[in-house]
C-alpha cells in the first residue's frame, strides 16, 4: 500500500464530481426556471398539477398536505406488505412502531433503518414505498431551496410546489437514475422479482448445523430488484439500504468502481445545487465562494477520517502501556499495514471506507459501505461532526438552507462587529430574520442533546448499545445526530431494531428508539426548511439597499472565512463537550475496555 | 383547498406510475435481456450444473485444501448481512481476534522459528499459574464475563453443562443470587463466572470443551471403530446405518479450543514472544460479512497449508503443487480500480473452484 493509493480515490472522486456538477448546475437551473417545455403529453400532466403561483405560506402547506399524503401512503404500504404481490419470500408485517419509524424516515429523506431490508421488506415495499419515497423526499428538500431562492432574489411567488416536485423528479432525478442503473447493473448489481437463490455450497455442509442443530446443505442468497433502487438510493442522498449492510453488501456495491459512481452520485446533486443557487440569483462568486467553505470543510473531514482509519491500525490490536493500574497489554501479531480492516470491503479500495464514511455524513446521504461503528474513535469523530455541521454541501437542498442560516448569522456578526445594519444580497437583515435563523439551526442542536442525554442517562440507551464505555454513549449521539440531521446513517451495533412483528427476540427498547427518532426525524425536516421560507419571504418584501463603499461583499475570501469562522466556531459551542465524552474519550483509553 | 387536494391525487397517481411502475420496468427489461447474469445474482454453476454460490458472496470453506474467506459477523448467511460493530475499544473484538490467531500463530525468530506456539501455550496452561496464582480458567473469566458468559452461549450443550453444574452446586449458585438479586433465577449464562471459578478448582490445567466421538460400523461381525476428537468448530451429531457421530463436553487438557480462549492471556504472560504477524484481513470481519475476497497477501500467507493438502489428496510433489498455485493465485489476482486505489485480491470462491477442477478431478 502506498500514501499514492490511499489519496488518490478521495482526490479523484471530489475532482470528476466537481467537474460534473457545473454542467448539471446549468440543466439543473433551466429546468427549476420552468424553461424547459417539453412534448405535448408532458405540458398536459404540468397543467393537472399547476395550482398557479404560491406565496410562501402556500408553497409550505402544499408540503405538509403533500408529505401528509406520502405518510398515509407509505403506511398502508408497509402494514399491507403481507397481502400485496412480489413477495416470493412471503415476509410477514413489521413492527407498528418500526411501520410508523420507517414511514417518517423515508419520507424525511432520513433513511434511518430500524429493519434490516432483505430480512423484513417485500419486493412490493422496496418498488413501492423505498423506491418512490427515494424519488419524492429527495424531491422536497430540493423544492424547499428552489422556493427559497425566489424568494432571496425577490420573486413575487414562490413558484407552485406541485410543479417544482414533478419537475426534479422526472426530468432530473428520472433521467439520471436510468443512466445509474444501467452502469450498476453492468457491473453486477442484480435486478431479479425471483426469491432469494439458495445454492449448494462448494465444500458440503460448510455452512454449519442452523439453530436446530440441522445441517444447512445450501447458502440463501437474497437478492430482488436491486439495481432499480440503488441510483436513486445515491442520487437522492437518501441511503436507505436494500440489504441490512446497506452499501457494504456486494450485491449494492460489487466492485471499486460502482463505489466510486456510489460516491461521486450522492455528491452530485448536492454539488450541483450550491451552484445552482448562484446561476439562479445571478450571484456565480458568491456561489463558488460558499462552495469552496463547503469543499475546504469536506476535504479537512475525509483527510481526518482517512488518516485516523487508512494510516493507523485498529487500536484493538496493537500494544498499549500500562494506565491507572492495569497491566501493559502486548500486541496482537497482526500486520495492519492496511489500516483498520474491521468492518471494511477489500474490493472497494484503501481509503474507500473513511472517505465514504465522511462524505456520506457530510453529505447527508446516510448510506454506509463500512461499519461506522467500528472505525478507529477519532475517525468516527468525522462522521459525527458532519452530521452535527450538517451544511457541508448536506442533503439534497436542505443542505444549502442550513448553510444559508449560518450565513444569515455570520454576516449578523459581522455587522455588530463593524457597527453596520447587516446586509445580506442587499436586504437588510433584522429581528425578525434573526428570530427564523436562530429557530431553524437550534432545532438540530435541541433534538439531538435532549433525547441523547434522556437515553443516555437511563436503560432506555444504556442497555440498547452493543459497546461499552464512551463508544456506547457515541452510540447512542450517533442515534440522534443521524435523525435530527436527517441522515440515516448508524452506529450499527445500537439496538434499537424489532422487525417483522412476529419477531421473538425483539431489541428491549425498540419502541421507545423508534418512536423517539421518528419524531426527531421529523421535527428536523420540517422547522429548518418551512422558518427559511418564511426568512426569505421577508427578505424579498423588503426595499432593496443600494449598494456602497461600505456594504459588505459577499463574494470575497474575506467572507469566505468568515463563514467557515462562524460554522467552526457555532458547531463547536454547541458540540464540542459531547464530543469529547465520547470519541475523544475513547481514543486516550483505555483500550481494551471491559469485556 | 381542492385544488390543492387534486394536485396532489395527480402527483401521487403519476409519481408512483413514474418512479415504482415504469422506471423499474424499464431498467427490468434491460436487465433480463442484456445483463442476464448480474441480474440474477452473478451466480456460478460448477461443471455438473449445480448451483454453488455466487462469485459477489463469500461462502464458508472450512477444509486445509481451499482458501479461507474472511470471517464472517453474520455466519455468511447471505440472506441476513451484517458486521460486527464492535469498536476498537471493545474488549470482544480483540477477543475474537486472539481466539483466531491462538491455532494458527507462530514464531518469527529464535530457535522455534516457524513454529506453532500452540505446543507452549498447552504446556503453559496444564501448569495452570497466571500472575504467581493458580487457576488460570478462574482468573480468566473474573478478568473477562463477558467473553465467559459468551463462551456459555454459543452452543447448547455448554448451557447444558454449566446448567448441570447448577444443580450439583447449589451452594455457589444461593451465593450468586445473593450478590446479585436483581437475578433471582440465573440462567447458565449468567453463572459463568461462578462456574469457571468452581471448574478450576476441580480440574486445575483443564477446560471444557466439546469431544466428538464417531464410531463407524463395519459390519456385525468386526468391532465398531470409535474415534474421540476435541472439536470446536461446529458438528452436527447424526445417526446412521454406517455409524454415529455424538457431541458431548467433558475436561480436556488440550486442543485448539484451549489454544483459542487463551492465546491472549498467555500472551500477557510472554510479552517477549516474537511472533509472526498474520494479514490483517485473514482476522479482521468485513462489513458485510459477506466479502468474496482476500488480498493476495492473505492468499500466500494460507498457500502452505493449502498446497500441502493438495500434495496429500494427489499424492504429487508439494513444491511442484505449491508453484503450480502460487501461479495461478497470481493470475487470478487482480486490484481495485486497476491498482490505483487498492493492494491486488483474490476472489475466494472462484479460486477454490480452479483447484477443485485442476486437483479434485482425480478424487472423485
Amino acid at each position: 500500500m502506498s500514501q499514492f493509493q490511499v489519496w488518490l480515490l478521495p482526490l479523484l472522486i471530489l475532482s470528476v464530481t466537481t467537474a460534473l456538477a457545473i454542467p448539471l448546475s446549468r440543466y439543473l437551473a433551466w429546468i427549476m426556471d420552468g424553461r424547459y417545455r417539453g412534448p405535448a403529453f408532458l405540458r398536459w400532466i404540468e397543467s393537472r398539477l399547476n395550482t398557479g403561483p404560491q406565496s410562501w405560506s402556500q408553497y409550505a402547506i402544499a408540503m405538509l398536505l403533500f408529505n401528509t399524503l406520502m405518510f398515509v401512503f407509505g403506511f398502508v404500504v408497509l402494514s399491507l406488505q403481507r397481502q400485496m404481490p412480489l413477495n416470493p419470500d412471503g415476509k410477514g408485517m413489521l413492527a407498528p412502531t418500526t411501520i410508523f419509524n420507517s414511514v417518517i424516515s423515508f419520507l424525511t429523506n432520513t433513511n434511518l433503518q430500524h429493519y434490516s431490508g432483505e430480512q423484513c421488506f417485500s419486493y412490493f415495499s422496496q418498488l413501492f414505498f423505498v423506491c418512490w419515497n427515494m424519488f419524492l423526499s429527495a424531491s422536497v428538500g430540493f423544492c424547499g431551496l428552489a422556493a427559497i431562492i425566489r424568494g432571496l432574489r425577490g420573486d413575487k411567488h414562490m413558484g407552485n410546489y406541485y410543479l417544482d416536485m414533478w419537475r426534479v423528479c422526472a426530468y432530473t432525478f428520472l433521467p439520471a437514475s436510468l443512466i445509474m442503473g444501467v452502469l450498476l447493473m453492468a457491473d453486477g448489481v442484480p435486478l431479479t422479482l425471483q426469491a432469494s437463490a439458495k445454492v449448494a455450497t462448494v465444500e458440503p455442509g460448510a455452512m454449519g448445523p442452523d439453530a436446530n442443530g440441522q445441517v444447512q446443505e445450501k447458502q440463501e442468497i437474497a437478492r430482488g430488484p436491486v439495481a432499480a433502487i440503488i441510483p436513486i438510493k445515491h442520487l437522492g442522498t437518501n441511503g436507505g439500504g436494500f440489504f441490512g449492510a446497506n452499501s457494504a453488501h456486494p450485491f449494492e456495491n460489487p466492485s471499486a468502481w460502482s463505489n466510486f459512481l456510489t460516491v461521486m452520485n450522492f455528491c452530485l446533486f448536492p454539488f450541483a445545487l450550491v451552484l445552482m443557487f448562484g446561476r439562479m440569483l445571478k450571484q456565480r462568486r458568491h456561489a463558488w465562494v460558499i462552495f469552496g467553505v463547503m469543499m475546504t470543510m469536506l476535504i479537512i473531514f475525509i483527510g481526518w477520517a482517512v488518516f485516523w482509519d487508512s494510516l493507523r491500525p485498529n487500536p484493538a490490536l496493537t500494544a498499549h502501556p500500562a494506565i491507572a493500574g492495569r497491566p501493559a497489554v502486548p500486541a496482537l501479531p497482526v500486520d495492519q499495514s492496511l489500516g483498520n480492516l474491521e468492518g471494511k470491503e477489500l474490493r472497494f479500495g484503501t481509503s474507500a471506507g473513511p472517505t465514504f464514511a465522511a462524505a456520506t455524513t457530510a453529505i447527508a446521504c446516510g448510506s454506509v459501505d463500512c461499519a461506522h461503528d467500528s472505525l478507529n474513535p477519532l475517525a468516527g469523530l468525522s462522521p459525527l461532526t458532519g452530521m452535527w455541521l450538517n451544511c457541508i454541501y448536506g442533503g439534497k437542498g436542505v443542505g444549502m438552507i442550513n448553510l444559508l442560516l449560518y450565513l444569515i448569522v455570520g454576516v449578523f456578526i459581522a455587522g455588530l462587529m463593524v457597527g453596520r445594519t447587516p446586509e445580506y444580497l442587499s436586504k437588510k437583515v433584522e429581528a425578525r430574520e434573526m428570530k427564523l435563523a436562530m429557530l431553524a439551526l437550534l432545532v438540530h442542536p435541541i433534538m439531538i442533546l435532549m433525547p441523547a442525554g434522556l437515553f443516555a442517562a437511563t436503560d432506555l440507551g444504556v442497555k440498547s448499545t452493543n459497546n461499552p464505555g464512551p463508544h456506547g454513549l457515541s452510540e447512542i449521539v450517533y442515534e440522534f445526530s443521524s435523525a435530527s440531521a436527517n441522515n440515516g446513517s448508524e452506529f450499527g451495533g445500537l439496538n434499537t431494531g424489532w422487525g417483522l412483528n412476529d419477531n421473538p427476540n425483539p431489541a428491549p427498547y425498540s419502541r421507545p428508539w423508534d418512536i423517539a427518532t421518528g419524531l426527531v426525524m421529523l421535527f428536523s425536516r420540517f422547522i429548518p426548511v418551512i422558518a427559511p421560507l418564511a426568512l426569505a419571504a421577508s427578505l424579498a418584501a423588503k426595499k432593496p439597499t443600494p449598494f456602497t463603499v461600505g456594504t459588505m461583499r459577499t463574494d470575497t475570501f474575506t467572507f469566505g472565512c468568515l463563514l467557515f469562522g462562524t460554522i467552526i466556531l457555532l458547531g463547536a459551542l454547541l458540540f464540542l463537550p459531547v464530543a469529547v465524552l465520547g470519541p475523544v474519550a475513547e481514543h486516550f483509553g483505555p483500550i481494551p475496555f471491559g469485556g | 383547498m381542492t385544488a390543492h387536494l387534486r394536485a396532489c391525487l395527480w402527483l401521487l397517481v403519476l409519481t408512483v406510475l413514474l418512479c415504482s411502475v415504469l422506471y423499474p420496468l424499464v431498467l427490468y427489461g434491460i436487465a433480463q435481456t442484456v445483463f442476464r447474469n448480474q441480474a440474477d445474482g452473478s451466480l456460478i454453476a460448477d461443471a455438473r450444473g449445480r448451483l454453488v454460490g455466487s462469485g459477489l458472496i463469500a461462502q464458508p470453506f472450512t477444509a486445509d485444501e481451499y482458501f479461507q474467506p474472511r470471517p464472517s459477523a453474520v455466519s455468511y448467511n447471505a440472506a441476513a448481512s451484517g458486521a460486527s460493530n464492535w469498536a476498537a475499544s471493545n474488549y470482544l473484538l480483540r477477543d475474537r481476534v486472539a481466539q483466531q490467531l491462538g491455532p494458527i500463530a507462530k514464531y518469527r525468530s529464535g530457535v522455534k522459528a516457524g513454529q506453532l506456539v500452540g505446543p507452549d501455550l498447552e504446556r503453559w496452561f496444564q501448569k495452570d499459574r497466571y500472575a504467581d496464582k493458580s487457576g488460570i480458567v478462574a482468573q480468566w473469566a473474573a478478568l473477562h464475563p463477558t467473553v465467559a458468559q459468551n463462551w456459555v452461549k454459543a452452543d447448547k450443550l455448554r448451557g447444558e453443562y454449566v446448567a448441570a453444574w447448577q444443580k450439583a452446586h447449589s451452594q455457589e449458585v444461593a451465593q450468586w443470587v445473593r450478590d446479585n438479586p436483581d437475578t433471582p433465577e440465573p440462567k447458565p449464562e449468567d453463572l459463568a463466572v461462578p462456574f469457571f471459578t468452581s471448574f478450576s478448582k476441580d480440574h486445575p490445567g483443564m477446560f471444557p470443551s466439546a469431544v466428538v466421538t464417531r464410531s463407524v460400523s463395519k459390519g456385525p461381525r468386526t468391532e465398531d471403530k470409535v474415534t474421540r476428537n476435541v472439536s470446536e468448530g461446529p458438528v452436527a451429531e447424526h445417526n446412521t446405518a454406517e455409524g454415529k457421530t455424538t457431541k458431548q463436553i467433558e475436561p480436556v487438557k488440550a486442543g485448539a479450543g484451549i489454544q483459542a480462549v487463551f492465546f491472549d492471556l498467555w500472551l500477557q504472560a510472554h510479552p517477549d514472544a516474537d511472533l509472526a504477524p498474520v494479514p490483517a484481513d485473514m482476522v479482521m470481519a468485513s462489513g458485510s460479512g459477506l466479502d468474496p475476497h482476500i488480498t493476495l497477501g492473505n492468499a500466500l500467507w494460507q498457500l502452505d497449508r493449502v498446497a500441502a493438502a493438495w500434495a496429500k489428496k494427489t499424492g504429487r510433489d508439494q513444491d511442484t503443487i505449491r508453484g503450480e498455485i502460487e501461479k495461478l493465485l497470481r493470475q487470478m489476482s487482480f486490484a481495485p480500480l486497476a491498482g490505483l486505489v487498492g493492494v491486488p485480491l483474490v476472489n475466494v470462491l472462484e479460486v477454490n473452484l480452479a483447484l477443485r477442477e485442476r486437483y479434485g478431478k482425480a478424487r472423485e
